[in-house]
């Protein structure tokens, strides 16, 4: 790879956030450590009975995992907005939208990777039956990417503004809807031994439009943060 | 002669205004700088050099006067590449070290031929940090590790925001030299300075702005 193609850019961008977020690892720890929690607290709340517990264990532990990734998802942009990263970023002389979408990319593999290893486990904590785990697999890997890139959005959104975890909260809400319920319609198919293809395939066309047009929606979004 | 000349020009201002909820900040100003050129902008505290150098890097717009780059319309487009900035924010990661910062510069940049980023932070004074976190280092040895990228990085044109905050006096002549070197390149630069330093070599070129 010759230093300054895009190819070289997108690697050594990657990197970088990789290397920064092995570097604090306990941030990466957190929304984990969140979800692990937060599930362990539901059998207590509602007592141990299993019939009860299987059939909450799927939407509990999306949501949660849903939860955690925006606890995560502030941070995407903030330090390099703070250190002047993202200057350095945008007069690049690479696409911006393909630089953010590597940043994505490395964030997701930093903060939902890690929860859909752990979903399983918290699913069977709560007695979710073997056969749906597949399902809320499925479910979990094409829902946080989606949710990741929905996220990235707001936040390129809400960059200029000071302290803007609560506005991102509010408009974030009515974009998680949807793929909760998809993700959830597919784990609930499964439980009920019915086919779950259908919502798995929404996820995926909704995933596949985000992929080409949340990086450029928050290219789009920084430069207009950054020109005031 | 006159075609030549013009031929030259790096980035060229005609009238350019800013204006921020329709009070000026700065403006109109006219100037060329051309390859080899290295100008000092002047002017006191909220005349606007910042906001100059914003508009300058293209990430802040301006609809007031006209910016010429190349003799092509001042856009992404045209000054890719060509330009590297160094302003308040450092744009270093301060959990890596200066070489790794280097390497991501490089990575989105390009690289410099016959720069390296060991040679390059030798020559910026920070031989034998190369490996320690950017955290670590004082204020005046992280302007040194951000100075490096502009040594490491191909970009013809430097925008500088007061290049010389936080250093010494040896700091401060490393900075002259720099831009000396730059400009005997064929490259420009332009400075920004509220003035209280000795500027580097001869008269240069100044861009005067007014609060």
């Amino acid at each position: 790879m010759t230093p300054g193609s895009t190819s070289a850019a997108c690697a050594a961008l990657f990197r970088r956030d990789l290397t920064l977020a092995w570097r604090r690892r306990g941030d990466i720890a957190m929304p984990v450590l969140y979800a692990v929690i937060v599930t362990t607290l539901f059998p207590f709340a509602l007592g141990p009975e299993a019939a009860l517990l299987a059939r909450i264990s799927g939407g509990v532990v999306l949501v949660t995992v849903l939860l955690a990734i925006l606890l995560a998802l502030d941070s995407l942009f903030r330090s390099d907005i703070d250190d002047g990263s993202l200057e350095q970023l945008m007069l690049a002389p690479q696409p911006l939208a393909l630089l953010l979408g590597v940043k994505i990319l490395a964030h997701w593999l930093t903060a939902a990777a890690p929860l859909i290893v752990v979903a399983p486990v918290l699913a069977s904590m709560l007695r979710m039956p073997a056969n749906v785990i597949p399902a809320l697999i499925a479910a979990l890997v094409l829902a946080t990417p989606l949710l990741s890139l929905l996220g990235a959005v707001l936040v390129a959104l809400t960059a200029g503004t000071r302290r803007s975890g609560m506005l991102l909260a509010l408009m974030l809400l009515p974009l998680c809807v949807p793929v909760v319920i998809f993700a959830a319609g597919a784990v609930a198919a499964a439980q009920e031994g019915l086919p779950w293809v259908a919502p798995i395939a929404w996820l995926g066309a909704a995933l596949a439009l985000a992929l080409v047009l949340a990086p450029m929606a928050c290219a789009a979004a920084l430069r207009i943060a950054m020109d005031a | 002669m006159r075609a030549a000349e013009s031929a030259n020009v790096l980035i060229e201002a005609r009238a350019l205004t800013y204006s921020r909820q329709d009070e000026v900040v700065f403006g109109p100003i006219d100037f060329a700088i051309h390859a080899g050129d290295i100008a000092l902008i002047e002017g006191d505290n909220g005349s606007g050099k910042t906001t100059l150098m914003r508009i300058l890097t293209g990430m802040l717009h301006t609809d007031e006067g006209e910016l010429i780059f190349e003799g092509a319309p001042y856009t992404r487009d045209t000054t890719a590449g060509a330009i590297v900035f160094l302003g308040h924010h450092l744009g270093l990661k301060l959990d890596l070290s200066a070489r790794e910062n280097l390497h991501v510069a490089e990575g989105l940049y390009g690289r410099r031929d016959g720069a390296d980023p060991l040679g390059v932070l030798t020559s910026v004074g920070l031989a034998g940090y190369e490996d320690e976190p950017v955290q670590r280092l004082s204020a005046g040895q992280k302007k040194r590790a951000a100075l490096a990228r502009l040594l490491l990085v191909p970009a013809r044109v430097w925008l500088l925001d007061e290049p010389y905050a936080n250093l010494d006096r040896d700091g401060i002549a490393l900075v002259n030299r720099l831009l000396g070197e730059h400009a005997a390149r064929g490259g420009a630069a332009l400075v920004t300075s509220h003035g209280a330093v000795s500027f580097a070599g001869d008269e240069p070129r100044r861009i005067r702005l007014h609060a």
